[in-house]
C-alpha cells in the first residue's frame, strides 16, 4: 500500500466506506461459496470481523468533533447520495460494529450448527444486514434512508425465516407486516417534511421548520413508525416472536442493535430534524409514558417465559422502555428550554442504548451457546449447566448482573443516570412533568426489581441446581470462537461500568452535540455527577474496589474464628427434602419461580391478551383483505375483461352475416351507400 | 473522592455495625423470651452461636456450584459497602460516592440477587421457594422505598442520603406532611426488609426451613447469619439516617461522632424494642395476601406524593 492510500484511509468516512465494501464483498463471496459450507462460514465470518474492526476504528475517532460529510451526486435530483458521520451516527456505528465484530467471531463456530441448510445465504444476509444498518445511520437523505431502512428490514426478515419451519415463517410474516406498516408512517413523516424543505436532504429538513400543528403530526408519524421498529408496547407484538426465530448471533444483532435504529430514528425525527421547529413538552411526556409502560410490561411478560430467547426478547422491550425514559426527559428538557436537563436525559438514554446492546448481545450469545449444546430453547429442560459449561455460565452471569442494573456494572450506571434525569425533571419542571417524572422513577424501580427476579430465574434454572436433562455426557463447553465472542462483551460490560467516569463525558458530549448545546459536566475525576455535584455523586470504580477489598473480611473472619481445628468442606450431602429422596423435579423451575408474580400481577397479563387480541383483529382483518382480494381478482375478469372480449367476439360474428358471399347483395350495399352519400351531399 | 478522615469514619462505622449486629439480634431474642415469659438466653448468645458454627464442618449439596460458595462473602461485603455509605453516626455520608439513595437500593439488590440465586443453586426445593419469595418481596417493597425516598429527595433537592437527612434535621423541607407520610411509607418498607413477622417470608423458619439458608452449614452459615443481623441494623440505620437524623453529628469531630453513636444506640434500642413487640404479637401473614399489605405502603407513598405536589 502506498503512502497516499494510507493517508486516504485516515479519513473516518473513507474507512467507513472500506468497511461497507468488505461487508458487501464478503456477503457476496459467501453466497458464491454456498456449495462449500466450511468456506462460506469462514469467508462470511472473517469478512464480518474485519469490516467491523474497520468500522469501529472509523467510528471511535468521530465520536466528538464536527460532522464529516460525503456528498455524491445521486441518479436523480431528489436522491443525493449524502453520508454524514456526526457524533450520534458515529456512536451508532460504533455499537453496530462492536456487536457485529463479536457476532462474526461467534459465527465462525456457531453457524456450523446450520451446515447443509444454506449457510452461504446466511452469511450473505448477515453481512448485508450489518452494512445496511450502518448505511441507515449515516444516510443524510430521506430517499436513501428509506432505501437502506427497507434493506435492513428485508435482510433481517430472511434471517428470521431461516429455519423455514411454520413458527419462523409465521413470525417472519408478522415482522414483515409490522416493519412495513412502520416504514409507511416514516415515509409519510419524511414527505411532509420534504414538502416544507423542498428537498429530500436531511440538511434541508433541519433548516426548514414545519409549522405548528403539522410538526406534531410529523413527530407522531415518526414516533409510531420508528417505535414499531424499536418494539415499544403496544407495537412490540412482532419482537418476542421474530427475535427467537432467528439464529442466535442474528438475534444478538437484532435485539442488540436493530431495534436501537428505532430509537435512533425517534431521536433523529424528534430532536435532530424537528429541532428547528422547536419541541413541544407533550412529545417528551408521550415518549416518557410509552417508555414507562414498555419497561414494566416488558419485564412482567419476560418473567413468565420458559423459552430463553423469548425471555430475552421481552427484556428488549423492557430496555427499550428504559431508553425511552431517558430520551423522553431529554425532549422535555429541549421543549422547556432547559439544556442541562435535555443533555442529561438524552445522555442517559444513549448510555443505556450502548449498554443494552452490549449486555443483550452477550445474553443472546450465551443463550445461543446453551442451545448449541442442548438443542432446545426450553429452560425447564436445562439445569446445572455451570458445572459443564463454566465459561459460558460466567459470561451469562455477568450479562445477567449487568441487565439487572447491579452495581458497579454498566447497566446500573446508565439506569442511575436515567433516575437522575427523572429526578432533575421532577425538581424543576411544569406541574405535569413534576407529576409524571417521579411516577416514571417508581416504575423504573419496579422494573429493576422484576428484572433481578427474572435473571435470577434465568441463570438459576439454566446454570444452577440439579440438571433436568438426560444427555449430560454430550454437554460440554462451546468452542473457542464462541467463548471469545462472549468474553469480549462480558469485558465490555465491566469496562463500560467501571470506566464510566471516562465514558460518560464522551456520551454526554454526543448528546450535547445532537441537541446543539453546551456540554454538561458528567464526571469529575472518578466521580460521576448528573450536571451538578449537589444533586448526587457516584463512583463505580470506588464501589468495585470497596466490594473487592471488603470481600476479604468474611474470608479472614472465617479463618480466624474457626481456630486451628478447621474441618475440610464436604460435598455430596443431598439437599434436605423432608425425609424423601430428593430428585431434580423438586428443585426450582422456571414456572414455579415466577408463579407469585403471575399471581400478583394477573391483571397485567390480561392486558397482553387485550393487546394480542387487538393485533389478532388486525391480522384477521388483513387475512380478510387477502381473501377479498382473491375473490375480487376473478371479478375483474368476469365483469370487465370477459364481457369486453365476449362482446368483441359476438360483434364479429354478427358482422360476418353481412359478408354473406352473394355478389348481388354486395351490389345492393354499393347502391345503398351511393344513395346515402348523395342524400347527404345534395341536402 | 473521599478524603482520609471520611474513609476512617466509614471503616469504623462499618466495623462497628458488624461487631454490634449479633448483639442487636441477641437483644431481639431477649425481648422475645420476655414476651414469652421465658428465662431465655442472654443478649450475647448470638456471638456464641456464631463461634460454634465457625468450628463446624461446611457441608454442600452435590449440585451446589460457585454461586453457592461465594454468596456468603458477597453478601457480607455488599452490606459493608452500604454501611460505609449510609449516614448513621453523622449527618453526611461517610463515602458520598456510594451514599446515593439509588445506589443504596441497588446495592441491596446486589445482595438480594446472590442470596436468592444461591437458593436455586443449592438444589433444595425449600431454598428455591424461599428465593422466589425473597425476590417477590423485593418487587413489592423496592418501588415503595424508592418513591418515599424520592419525595424526600425532591424536598431536599438532592438524592444524597446525607443531604436529605440534613434538610430534614434542619427543617429545610417545605412540606412537613409529605415528609412525615414518606417517612411512614419508608418505615413500613423497612419493616418488611427486616424480615420479621408478619413478613418473615423468605426465611420463614417453620414454613420453609429458613429458605435460602436451608443447605448452608458451618462457617458459611455463620457468615450469612451475621450478615443478616448486620442487614437488620443497617436498614434501621438507613431509616434513622434519612428520616430521624436528630442527634447525629453534623461534622467530623470526635465528640460529635461519639455523641452520634450514643444517640444511634438509643434509637436502635427503642426501634428494636417496638419491632420486638410487633413481631411477637402477630402471626405470619399469608404469602399470597402480601400484595394487599404492600398496597398500603404504595398508598402512603402516593399520599405523600400528592401532598408534595400540592405543597402542603
Amino acid at each position: 500500500m502506498t503512502m497516499t492510500s494510507l493517508v486516504f484511509l485516515h479519513d473516518p468516512i473513507d474507512l467507513l466506506l472500506l468497511s461497507l465494501l468488505i461487508s458487501v464483498v464478503g456477503g457476496f463471496a459467501s453466497l458464491l461459496l454456498r456449495t462449500c459450507d466450511a468456506a462460506a462460514i469462514r469467508v462470511a465470518g472473517l469478512a464480518g470481523t474485519v469490516a467491523a474492526a474497520v468500522g469501529l476504528c472509523a467510528s471511535l475517532s468521530s465520536l466528538s468533533g464536527s460532522p464529516q460529510v460525503l456528498d455524491v451526486a445521486g441518479p436523480y435530483p431528489f436522491a443525493h447520495f449524502i453520508l454524514r458521520l456526526d457524533p450520534l451516527a458515529a456512536l451508532m456505528v460504533a455499537v453496530i460494529s462492536l456487536l457485529s465484530l463479536v457476532a462474526s467471531i461467534y459465527s465462525l463456530s456457531y453457524v456450523r450448527e446450520y451446515a447443509g441448510r444454506g449457510v452461504g445465504a446466511m452469511g450473505f444476509f448477515m453481512n448485508l444486514f450489518v452494512a445496511s444498518m450502518i448505511l441507515v445511520v449515516v444516510a443524510d437523505n430521506a430517499f436513501w434512508f428509506l432505501i437502506f431502512f427497507e434493506m435492513m428490514s428485508l435482510a433481517s426478515y430472511f434471517l428470521v425465516i431461516f429455519d423455514q419451519d411454520e413458527e419462523a415463517v409465521s413470525a417472519g410474516f408478522l415482522y414483515f407486516f409490522v416493519a412495513h406498516a412502520g416504514s409507511v408512517l416514516i415515509m409519510a413523516a419524511f414527505f411532509i417534511m420534504a414538502n416544507y424543505a423542498g428537498s429530500f436532504d436531511f440538511a434541508a429538513f433541519r433548516t426548514a421548520p414545519v409549522p405548528a400543528p403539522l410538526n406534531s403530526l410529523v413527530f407522531l408519524l415518526g414516533f409510531l413508525g420508528f417505535g414499531a421498529k424499536a418494539g415499544m408496547i403496544p407495537l412490540h407484538i412482532w419482537l418476542p416472536r421474530a427475535h427467537p426465530a432467528a439464529p442466535s448471533h442474528a438475534s444478538a444483532l437484532m435485539s442488540g442493535v436493530m431495534i436501537k435504529i428505532g430509537i435512533f430514528g425517534i431521536i433523529k425525527v424528534g430532536i435532530d430534524l424537528l429541532g428547528g421547529s422547536g419541541g413541544v413538552v407533550w412529545w417528551g411526556l408521550l415518549v416518557l409514558a410509552f417508555g414507562a409502560v414498555s419497561s414494566v410490561l416488558g419485564v412482567v411478560y419476560a418473567l413468565v417465559e420458559h423459552d430463553i430467547k423469548k425471555l430475552l426478547a421481552y427484556h428488549s422491550v423492557e430496555n427499550i422502555g428504559i431508553i425511552l425514559l431517558g430520551v423522553g426527559v431529554g425532549m422535555i428538557g429541549i421543549a422547556s428550554g432547559n439544556p442541562t436537563l435535555a443533555v442529561l436525559g438524552l445522555m442517559a438514554g444513549l448510555y443505556h442504548l450502548v449498554n443494552h446492546a452490549v449486555f443483550k448481545g452477550l445474553l443472546f450469545l450465551g443463550a445461543g451457546s446453551v442451545i448449541y449444546r442442548m438443542h432446545t430453547k426450553d429452560m425447564e429442560k436445562m439445569g446445572g449447566l455451570a458445572r459443564t459449561m463454566p465459561w459460558t455460565a460466567l459470561s451469562f452471569l455477568i450479562g445477567a448482573l449487568a441487565i439487572s442494573a447491579i452495581p458497579p456494572l454498566n447497566g446500573f450506571v446508565s439506569e442511575w443516570y436515567t433516575y437522575q434525569s427523572l429526578f432533575a425533571a421532577a425538581f424543576d419542571g411544569t406541574p405535569l412533568v413534576k407529576f409524571a417524572a417521579p411516577i416514571g422513577a417508581m416504575l423504573l424501580a419496579l422494573t429493576g426489581a422484576l428484572a433481578v427476579m427474572c435473571f435470577v430465574k434465568a441463570y438459576g434454572v439454566i446454570f444452577s441446581g440439579p440438571s433436568r436433562h438426560h444427555h449430560a455426557d454430550e454437554v460440554r463447553e462451546v468452542p473457542a470462537p464462541m467463548l471469545v465472542g462472549m468474553g469480549l462483551l462480558a469485558v465490555a460490560c465491566v469496562i463500560l461500568g467501571l470506566a464510566a467516569p471516562v465514558v460518560a463525558p464522551v456520551i454526554g458530549g454526543i448528546a450535547a452535540a445532537t441537541i446543539g448545546t453546551q456540554a454538561v459536566a458528567m464526571a469529575d475525576g472518578a466521580l460521576l455527577l448528573p450536571g451538578n455535584a449537589q444533586q448526587a455523586v457516584l463512583s463505580p470504580p470506588l464501589i468495585a474496589v470497596l466490594l473487592v477489598a471488603l470481600a476479604a473480611l468474611p474470608v479472614i473472619l472465617k479463618s480466624v474464628l474457626s481456630g486451628g481445628q478447621r474441618l475440610q468442606q464436604r460435598r455430596g450431602a443431598a439437599p434436605w427434602a423432608a425425609g424423601y429422596l430428593p430428585d431434580e423435579h423438586m428443585s426450582a423451575t422456571a414456572a414455579s419461580f415466577a408463579q407469585p408474580i403471575r399471581m400478583f400481577f394477573g391483571p397485567l397479563y390480561d392486558v397482553r391478551k387485550t393487546i394480542a387480541g387487538g393485533w389478532g383483529k388486525v391480522a384477521i382483518a388483513f387475512e380478510r383483505l387477502v381473501t377479498v382480494a382473491r375473490r375480487t381478482e376473478p371479478c375483474w375478469d368476469r365483469n370487465i375483461i370477459d364481457p369486453v372480449t365476449e362482446g368483441v367476439g359476438a360483434m364479429g360474428r354478427r358482422l360476418q352475416t353481412i359478408q354473406g358471399g352473394d355478389f348481388r347483395v354486395y351490389c345492393l350495399y354499393i347502391v345503398a351507400a351511393l344513395v346515402v352519400l348523395l342524400a347527404l351531399t345534395v341536402r | 473522592m473521599p478524603d482520609l478522615s471520611h474513609l476512617v469514619l466509614a471503616v469504623c462505622q462499618a466495623l462497628l455495625l458488624l461487631a454490634a449486629a449479633p448483639l442487636v439480634s441477641g437483644f431481639s431474642r431477649v425481648i422475645r423470651a420476655k414476651m414469652h415469659t421465658r428465662h431465655g438466653p442472654g443478649p450475647l448468645q448470638d456471638y456464641r452461636d456464631l463461634l460454634k458454627l465457625m468450628n463446624r464442618q461446611d457441608v454442600q449439596p452435590p449440585s451446589a456450584g460457585l454461586v453457592f460458595r461465594i454468596m456468603p462473602v458477597i453478601l457480607m461485603a455488599t452490606l459493608l459497602v452500604i454501611a460505609m455509605g449510609t449516614p448513621i453516626l453523622t449527618r453526611f455520608c461517610p463515602i458520598s460516592a456510594s451514599g446515593d439513595l439509588i445506589t443504596t437500593i441497588y446495592l441491596f439488590a446486589l445482595a438480594r440477587f446472590f442470596f436468592a440465586l444461591s437458593g436455586i443453586d443449592s438444589g433444595s426445593s425449600f431454598a428455591g421457594i424461599g428465593a422466589s419469595r425473597e425476590l417477590t418481596m423485593g418487587v413489592l417493597v423496592e418501588p415503595v422505598m424508592l418513591l418515599a425516598l424520592v419525595i424526600a429527595a425532591l424536598l431536599a433537592g438532592s438524592t444524597d442520603l446525607g443531604t436529605i437527612g440534613t434538610a430534614i434535621a434542619t427543617g429545610h423541607v417545605h412540606s412537613m406532611t409529605a415528609t412525615i407520610l414518606a417517612a411512614v411509607a419508608f418505615a413500613f418498607a423497612v419493616y418488611i426488609e427486616l424480615g420479621k413477622l408478619p413478613y418473615d417470608m423468605a426465611e420463614a423458619e417453620q414454613e420453609l426451613q429458613e429458605g435460602p439458608l436451608t443447605e448452608y452449614s458451618g462457617p458459611s452459615l455463620a457468615i450469612i447469619k451475621w450478615s443478616l443481623a448486620l442487614k437488620q441494623v443497617l436498614v434501621v440505620g438507613w431509616f434513622t439516617g434519612v428520616f430521624l437524623p436528630f442527634g447525629s453529628s453534623p461534622d467530623l469531630s470526635l465528640v460529635g461522632v461519639l455523641f452520634g453513636l450514643l444517640v444511634f444506640v438509643a434509637k436502635v434500642v427503642v426501634i428494636f424494642f417496638v419491632v420486638g413487640i410487633i413481631e411477637n404479637s402477630v402471626s405470619r401473614a399469608r404469602f399470597r395476601f402480601t400484595p394487599q399489605h404492600s398496597w398500603l405502603g404504595v398508598g402512603m407513598a402516593s399520599l405523600a406524593f400528592v401532598f408534595y405536589l400540592v405543597g402542603l
